[in-house]
């Protein structure tokens, strides 16, 4: 009996040792992906803004120096379009904070802040999986419309809510009622750069409690 | 010859004839934008504009220079030229020589209305104001609460006075209200500077209807291609489209229902000389309409230098020094965002 004993017990015992390899590894697992996808994203943000910045300097050019300048931002009291909150996680293993971009959420229009959701493992592997392109969030989309690529302004008809773009248009009425297609275009730059900007900051995040993770474990095990 | 004009043109415009044919020699060519275009940084560029006539202008400014330092010391060239033709002009080519910068007149105005609506500050404004387009109680135009008052307080004593019987109205002044009003008055003005080249008659009238008509079939593509999406209904778009040009009337029934680039594409290309414009384009694109215009115009400037006595030549060389000028504008954008190869997406060489 007590040999049987001993024997289940040891038993548990190696079967808890590898669980807690598994979990070992897989906290090392996260934080590789974290970092890949961290890494993936700063590259794709420099082009983004360049060419938002290229696109403005184009309209610029398009239609005057005196319809596209700091001149005209508006100074009267408005609620900002675009707002981020920050939340903090706690649990039992880790406390980690999380950005969320509400985009086009006027007082008016509260229905269509995009949620962004907390990135967790499975979503990192997703996402290293398919290409390095950005996700696109807005408000009210389906999965197959994430997917897709920036929308060109005046081409094919594209499957973006109303509401949005009322609002991108009103956002974009300080420089006039009939702005050039390529100052659509730099918003649309400047707005990708904003929510690759918020994923940075998720990612940057789940790296930190990854790593924290992995070193809190290294210390058990040492 | 369209009339006797070689017996007494140069009477009174053939020193300034004479004048505006040695700026027109002036004018940047393809080596000198070969060289800008290989320019590393702004210091660069102003470095090979102190050898062109330009020069002046730029020598004082210190480093670090900006892109808008640079467009507006090169209009102060600009500024320059004009205030010499004018003040020398006599009639009826000074007030030919007037009406050439109404448009910056108007876009002052829109400028200082639009600023003041967002509550900025008039000097603030003011600045930013093109200098061709300044006039004297311009800074008034910040107490206007609407359109009446605006002609009542300021506009009534200037040369846009005229242009203002479709603007008038009690309506606050808003985004798309201002929008309206600044293509109504570009079109009147339009209308009323093509039937004074026509009563000019002769070679003026001849290759000014020329480009002016290509100025307001521009005009009404870019109203067109700017209001897909807006709320400006298809009867308020019709409105801004000038009463005149080689779109008018069919072309401009056929452009006030367009609801994308490719419908647009479909009636420009009904017309002979759009046609070429049009065909550099793909499909669904229009990043590149705004250079193939510029390309064609300049073409039409270039030629109005082809034929002498007429004042046809004054209004080409004040065009193409203003292309000129965005061409440095956008070299200078790309070499300071260090995006040398975006450079010839938007130059317009003109020799």
């Amino acid at each position: 009996m007590g040999e049987e004993e001993e024997k289940g017990s040891s038993e548990n015992g190696v079967e808890s040792k590898e669980e807690e390899q598994d979990e070992q590894e897989n906290n090392v697992l996260r934080f590789l992906d974290s970092l890949d996808s961290y890494l993936v994203l700063m590259d794709s943000l420099s082009p983004t803004l360049r060419q938002g910045w290229m696109e403005l300097a184009s309209a610029r050019h398009s239609m005057g120096a005196s319809r596209i300048n700091s001149a005209l931002f508006d100074l009267k009291h408005h609620n900002a379009a675009t707002s981020l909150e920050v939340n903090h996680h706690d649990d039992t293993t880790m406390q980690q904070t999380c950005f969320t971009l509400c985009k086009w959420a006027s007082p008016d229009t509260q229905n269509l802040c995009s949620k962004e959701a907390t990135l967790e493992e499975g979503e990192l592997l997703q996402r290293k999986a398919s290409s390095p392109q950005i996700r696109h969030r807005g408000a009210s989309r389906s999965s197959e419309e994430v997917q897709e690529k920036r929308p060109q302004p005046y081409g094919p008809p594209v499957t973006v809510d109303d509401q949005v773009q009322k609002e991108r248009s009103k956002s974009l009425s300080v420089f006039g009622a009939l702005v050039s297609p390529k100052l659509r275009g730099a918003q649309l730059s400047f707005e990708t750069a904003l929510e690759t900007l918020v994923e940075i900051a998720n990612i940057r995040s789940t790296i930190l409690c990854a790593r924290d993770q992995v070193q809190e474990e290294m210390k058990t095990t040492m | 010859m369209y009339g006797f004009e070689a017996l007494t043109f140069n009477i009174h415009g053939g020193y300034l004839e004479a004048i505006v044919r040695g700026h027109r020699s002036g004018l940047l060519t393809a080596a000198d934008y070969n060289n800008l275009c290989q320019c590393e940084t702004l210091d660069d560029i102003k470095m090979h504009l102190s050898a062109t006539e330009y020069g002046p202008y730029l020598q004082n400014e210190p480093s670090p220079l900006h892109t808008t330092t640079i467009v507006e010391k090169c209009t102060l060239k600009l500024v320059e030229d004009y205030k010499h033709m004018l003040c020398q002009a006599t009639e009826p080519l000074a007030t030919f020589l007037e009406y050439i910068t109404y448009g910056h007149m108007i876009d002052n105005v829109v400028l200082i209305v639009t600023g003041t609506l967002h509550e900025r500050d008039v000097q603030e404004l003011l600045e930013k104001c093109h200098p061709l387009g300044m006039f004297d109680s311009i800074a008034t135009l910040a107490v206007a609460q609407n359109m009446r008052e605006l002609y009542r307080l300021v506009l009534v004593d200037t040369p846009l006075a005229p242009y203002f019987s479709e603007c008038i109205t009690s309506e606050d002044l808003d985004d798309m209200n201002i929008e309206i009003m600044r293509n109504t008055l570009y079109k009147a003005y339009l209308e009323d500077f093509y039937k004074f080249c026509q009563k000019l008659g002769g070679a003026t009238a001849e290759i000014m209807s020329d480009l002016l008509s290509f100025e307001a079939d521009r005009r009404a593509v870019n109203i067109t291609i700017n209001s897909i999406g807006t709320e400006l209904t298809r009867d308020d778009r019709k409105k801004l489209y000038s009463s005149f040009g080689l779109l008018y009337p069919y072309g401009h029934e056929e452009l006030a229902v367009c609801e994308d680039i490719d419908q647009v594409r479909g009636v420009m290309e009904k017309y002979p000389p759009y046609q070429s414009i049009f065909a550099k384009l793909s499909y669904g694109e229009s990043q590149m309409l705004d250079k193939a215009f510029y390309e064609e115009e300049v073409k039409r400037l270039c030629l109005a230098f082809e034929q002498q006595f007429h004042y046809g030549v004054f209004f080409a060389y004040m065009r193409l020094r203003e292309q000129e000028i965005r061409n440095l504008m956008w070299i200078s954008e790309c070499v300071a965002q260090n995006q040398k190869s975006r450079v010839h997406d938007s130059v317009v060489f003109i020799f």
